[in-house]
């Protein structure tokens, strides 16, 4: 391929900025060489194409223009006047009884004026984006007319969203999914972290302002949060780093290996089994964690089985268990190991289901001819199918990783309600030595409703991870293989 | 401004409708509520909330049920307050919090619609025990109606093993259970239950006015006991091979294995004692513990199941009367005999069936010795680590300084300012 | 001569022992979901693997609607949003995969590094802030609102198709294009039909999401109806202290009824995996 992107993440932000720089480059040009029309589109986004007879695409502007000036004097200024202080007015209200009703004022809600704020923020984002573009289509249309050039009918704009601008009509619909349904409540949580939104602070009853950098300073040793804090927090992302390190490599080798297992020539049967080894993922999660949960519970099944045949009394007497029962998802160290191994129950089947598709597609010919030459199937496996494994899974496997170490389902399913810390400091923090930063945050938000704290945490969280994997990511699509096996 | 004046017209309309007590006529508004109970109630709210419509049958409802049960309605109400239903139960622990996010409604003024149903708020004050009322109330408002006074603990054991004078103390308890290959099981792990024994060596918790908590348990408790002391009398208990400390909420699972002669529990799991034990089926009130050569009589949690008006609630004047109506004698009569839920009323209380009832009847004896447990949120997970540290034998009785160190730390944690 | 193939022979019968012990290991907990399911017993049972007494009658209650169990409701409104979210998540991801594999525009890489980045952010702590969207549109307790927050954000898992669509041999689309086909043409009727195993994958996997979440659905379905539940809240709420030992058999019977069809399903869609190979025979 003749694309290769040089990818270091500097040069990624270098490129960014460039493109930025670019953008607005020939905005300033069509501005100051565009003629009346073009400079007219400014105000009137549909003049430059009315002036070039592209009356559908005009009508289209002037509608979203119109829209875009609707949704900023009926929405948007309910409230972003109230974004700088998140609203003054406190609720206050009194009952009725003529009516039997609760009468209320009109009051403020410092959660829906920030959520709706950077909605409108957004909005207005894409539509200042919209509108430089559409200056720029401008004076790119009466360029065109000045050299006497064909200007494109309404038909043929269309058609090119079919061409070779296929990837918009690909991409507007789910890049708009992740906008509503993701980058806002994403950007909303950065903003609380530097709100008070706490137990204190709850809308719609009271209102929460912005504190600046107060929760930060506290989490670093200001004052406010227990001194335990910083202990809790580094123990819980050391055992998060662990177990998305374990979790993604166990099972991603183990369904490599189910997987060339399954599809050798020796196995017989091959559907039957690879059939028995779905059904475990057939089972939803909870379903499934919540049982293997009881199984391995400290008066389940297995410690049960475990005290009948001796085993219990085995290990009490070489120190390794105190308690009367082996404590497998209730003691420390006991617990982490047995996760993992239930995590490689949970997940080596679907990593299998992965690696078959993918074995499935070796290219057949470097396999024929590695066979030709000679090569023992261990010697095939390490020079063609492993690289060809990492190469498709290879982008994955990061994501896998960053999947495990926000993996709330497992850690909450399998400790939640029967892990109890023994460790104070832990405690005292809400913490756990099994838990992962998002179940952590999880019980923050939902039992403690600390937002501004699991916020601030979150973004640490996420800075951390974001460093790690951008590194990581663009290490694997360096050089961009895509073309490798084509 | 308009406010004031709204208040000023509301204030006329209040005089006015004491003046002619029945003012309030039926609109031809449909009133829209919803009500949430727990799972196990919704037939008996369904017939509740149809004798209800039946009553007042020239108002026209549209009345919701939905399923939310009491030990977790906080969580789902505090989620979103204005989504929430417009009555809904839920346990006495809950009301401090409730009541700071604004999801109850004060009855000091919606309750004066009572007077639909021909009350007022201090019928429903008279007619109660004083302590659900008391629980129900903050700064002497009152913010729930009291349903049910059953959500404590007490001792649950088999006659048929264990006799009147083996569970009077924990000593005789143990010893009678291990004579006879049982075990006797109780949640330590939890502060809800482990709190027990702190309380009845006279330590307390208060709430104070920031939403911190008060606690005193590293010190010497008005008893003249230290926080050392009990929890070495906790540590001799637990450390008993006739002990069983169980996970909490798995104590009906381990009931019905039959492998314990006693346990400590409440109503909830009253049917599944009454199966394990059959006719030697018993409950009484918590034995005494020893501390030196004295016995302290253990305490209990006084918890109550309460109904609530949403203070967002459209049509909070009809809320509070149905609210209300599912909590009446008539009410609480119908939950005592359909779900065997003990009363707060105190005419029921009274009756002979409550008092004929095993389980109801230990609750009222330990009610001597609860109280009720003033606590904010962040109380919680240090006791629950506390009360496993016992379990689990992590710390060791004749180490008092280690005792006394994780005392302190248990102080620390709970006392944390809340955010 | 003789004495290879018996070797050969006991190598093969070692290695389907192998897989037959690791099945094993892997259907325990399975098989003693479907036999607590058949217990007779109505709470959890810790002391033997097999029930005391067998019997169907929580199967039947099941199917008996009473005010917590209204378990057929359930499976059809699972069911209706499971096929829509499927049909939305599988579109949009390959849409996805399809445009940043085999398409080259200028935002191509900052769309892909933005994807990480987002991939990177807890998800449960944007809940709150998804509940509060879906409300200002009113859609909360409604399956389309469900439906939005399980398939909306699906692009954003597209890294999988997308590598797969990278094997997807270049020359081939190059031809089409120098033939005078459409991009459009060439994603629905060359790419598509050679990357069978990556579709069926997205559909299976988008399928699941329903059955399997409980977290979103119990927030966004918060007015307490038990008709209106999915399957997961549904039978998560059996698990509630209050409830667990008259409910823990018949949860067990949920969860052995909504793993057959599931299952059903993989199995066969296996059949596609094993033809669809035939993508890597074209790649001369």
């Amino acid at each position: 391929m003749k694309d290769q992107e040089k990818n270091s993440p500097a040069k990624a932000v270098g490129s960014f900025f460039k493109a930025v720089g670019g953008f607005f480059g020939e905005f300033g040009t069509a501005v100051s060489k565009g003629d009346a029309a073009v400079k007219l589109s400014l105000l009137w986004m549909g003049a430059g194409y009315a002036k070039r007879k592209q009356y559908v695409k005009a009508v289209i502007m002037t509608i979203l223009e119109i829209a875009v000036v609707l949704f900023t004097v009926k929405f948007a200024m309910q409230y972003v006047p109230k974004f700088g202080s998140l609203g003054t007015v406190q609720m206050e209200k009194v009952f009725n009884m003529e009516t039997m009703k609760t009468e209320f004022n009109d009051y403020d809600n410092s959660f829906t004026i920030l959520l709706f704020s950077l909605f409108s923020f957004v909005v207005w984002f894409a539509f200042i984006v919209v509108w430089i573009r559409n200056v720029v289509n401008a004076y790119e249309l009466q360029k065109l007319e000045e050299a006497g050039k064909h200007i494109k009918t309404f038909k043929e704009d269309l058609h090119s969203y079919k061409e070779e601008k296929f990837h918009v009509t690909l991409l507007t619909l789910p890049v708009l999914g992740i906008v509503i349904f993701t980058l806002i409540p994403i950007l909303l949580l950065i903003l609380v972290a530097f709100t008070n939104y706490d137990q204190n602070h709850m809308p719609p009853t009271n209102l929460f302002s912005w504190v600046g950098f107060q929760n930060f300073l506290s989490l670093f040793g200001g004052g406010g949060l227990t001194v335990t804090f910083g202990y809790a927090f580094v123990r819980v992302l050391g055992w998060t780093l662990v177990w998305a390190l374990f979790s993604t490599f166990t099972t991603y080798i183990g369904g490599i290996l189910l997987s060339l297992l399954l599809n050798s020539k020796k196995t017989r049967m091959p559907r039957l089994w690879r059939t028995l080894f779905i059904v475990t993922i057939a089972v939803p999660q909870f379903v499934s964690l919540l049982l293997v949960r009881n199984f391995f519970s400290n008066g389940g099944i297995v410690n049960t089985i475990c005290s009948n045949i001796g085993l219990t009394g085995f290990l009490r007497s070489i120190g390794l268990v105190s308690t009367s029962y082996i404590p497998f998802l209730s003691a420390p160290g006991w617990a982490h190991v047995m996760i993992i191994l239930i995590n490689i129950w949970i997940g080596v089947p679907y990593q299998m289901l992965i690696a078959t598709g993918v074995l499935m597609n070796l290219p057949e010919d470097q396999l024929e001819s590695a066979r030709v030459d000679g090569a023992n199937p261990f010697q095939i496996f390490r020079k063609i199918t492993m690289p060809y494994l990492l190469f498709v899974t290879g982008p994955a496997l990061v994501t896998d990783f960053v999947k495990n170490i926000n993996n709330f389902n497992v850690i909450y399913l399998l400790t939640e309600g029967v892990y109890t810390t023994t460790n104070q400091a832990m405690a005292n923090s809400q913490a756990k030595e099994v838990d992962l930063l998002v179940t952590w945050l999880f019980r923050l938000t939902q039992d403690y409703y600390n937002y501004k704290m699991a916020s601030a945490i979150g973004i640490i969280v996420f800075i951390i991870c974001a460093v790690f994997t951008l590194i990581a990511f663009n290490r694997m699509t360096s050089g961009d293989k895509e073309g490798t096996y084509q | 401004m308009k406010l004031t004046k709204r208040a000023g017209a509301c204030a006329l309309a209040v005089i006015m409708a004491a003046s002619s007590s029945m003012c309030v006529s039926a609109s031809d508004e449909t009133i829209k509520l919803t009500l949430w109970g727990a799972e196990e109630d919704q037939s008996l709210l369904q017939e509740l909330v149809g004798k209800f419509e039946e009553t007042y049958s020239d108002q026209k409802f549209d009345i919701q049920i939905g399923v939310e049960s009491e030990s977790t309605a906080k969580d789902t109400v505090l989620t979103d307050v204005e989504a929430a239903a417009d009555v809904y139960s839920f346990a006495s622990d809950q009301l401090t919090d409730l009541v700071k996010a604004g999801a109850l409604a004060n009855l000091e003024e919606v309750g004066q619609a009572l007077q639909v149903a021909g009350r007022s708020l201090d019928d429903v004050k008279s007619e109660n025990v004083e302590a659900s009322i008391e629980a129900a109330s903050i700064d002497g408002s009152l913010y729930a109606f009291p349903r049910a006074g059953d959500n404590g603990y007490f001792l649950y054991y088999d006659s048929s093993i264990l006799t009147e004078e083996d569970v009077a103390t924990w000593d005789s308890l143990l010893a009678a259970a291990e004579e006879n290959g049982k075990k006797v099981g109780m949640t330590l792990a939890s502060g809800w239950y482990n709190a027990s024994f702190f309380y009845g060596a006279g330590f307390t918790t208060s709430l104070n006015e920031d939403g911190t908590t008060a606690v005193d348990w590293n010190g010497t408790s008005e008893k003249g006991y230290t926080g050392v002391q009990v929890v070495q009398a906790m540590l001799n208990i637990a450390g008993n091979p006739a002990f069983m400390a169980i996970a909490d909420g798995d104590i009906s699972n381990q009931l019905a294995t039959g492998e314990l002669c006693a346990c400590v529990s409440g109503t909830w799991d009253g049917i599944t004692a009454q199966k394990t034990y059959g006719d030697g089926y018993a409950a009484t009130k918590l034995p005494s513990y020893t501390i030196g050569d004295e016995q302290v009589q253990q305490a209990s949690v006084a918890g109550y199941k309460f109904v609530g008006v949403n203070g967002y609630s459209q049509n909070a004047g009809w809320a509070a009367v149905l609210a209300d109506f599912i909590t009446n004698e008539e009410a609480q009569q119908e939950f005592f005999a359909q779900r065997e839920s003990g009363p707060t009323n105190k005419n029921i209380i009274e009756s002979d069936e409550v008092k004929a009832n095993i389980a109801i009847a230990a609750l009222a004896e330990q009610s001597e010795f609860s109280t009720i447990q003033m606590v904010g949120g962040k109380y919680w997970d240090p006791a629950q680590t506390l009360g496993e540290l016992i379990a689990q034998g992590g710390l060791k009785a004749d180490d008092e300084a280690g005792i006394q160190e994780a005392l302190d730390s248990f102080v620390e944690g709970v006392t944390a300012p809340v955010e | 001569m003789k004495k290879m193939k018996s070797n050969r022979t006991s190598t093969i019968v070692l290695h389907n022992l192998l897989i037959a012990v690791l099945a094993f290991i892997w259907l325990i907990p399975i098989v003693w979901l479907v036999c607590t399911s058949f217990s007779e017993y109505s709470g959890m049972n810790t002391s033997t693997f097999f029930p005391k007494k067998w019997s169907i009658a929580h199967y039947i209650k099941l199917f008996h609607p009473d005010t917590v169990v209204q378990f057929p409701q359930w499976f059809l409104n699972t069911f209706i949003i499971a096929c829509f979210t499927c049909v939305i998540s599988t579109m949009f991801v390959l849409m996805v995969a399809y445009a940043t594999s085999v398409m080259r525009f200028k935002m191509r890489k900052p769309l892909m590094n933005m994807a990480v980045i987002l991939n990177l952010f807890p998800g449960m702590l944007a809940m709150i802030a998804v509940y509060f969207t879906l409300k200002s549109f009113g859609l909360t307790n409604s399956y389309v609102g469900l439906i939005m927050v399980y398939s909306a954000s699906s692009g954003l898992g597209y890294l999988i198709a997308k590598g797969f669509f990278d094997t997807v041999p270049r020359a081939l689309c190059e031809a089409a294009r120098i033939d005078g086909c459409s991009e459009a043409r060439i994603f629905f009727q060359m790419v598509l039909p050679m990357s069978r195993p990556i579709v069926v994958y997205t559909v299976i996997s988008s399928f699941l999401v329903p059955w399997m979440d409980f977290v979103y659905a119990k927030m966004i379905l918060n007015a307490g109806i038990s008709s209106k539940y999915t399957v997961a809240i549904g039978l998560f709420k059996m698990l509630d202290k209050s409830l667990i030992n008259t409910y823990f058999t018949q949860f067990c019977a949920g969860g052995v009824l909504v793993s057959i069809p599931i299952s059903a399903l993989f199995v066969i869609m296996q059949k596609f995996y094993v033809e669809g190979i035939t993508g890597g025979a074209v790649k001369g």
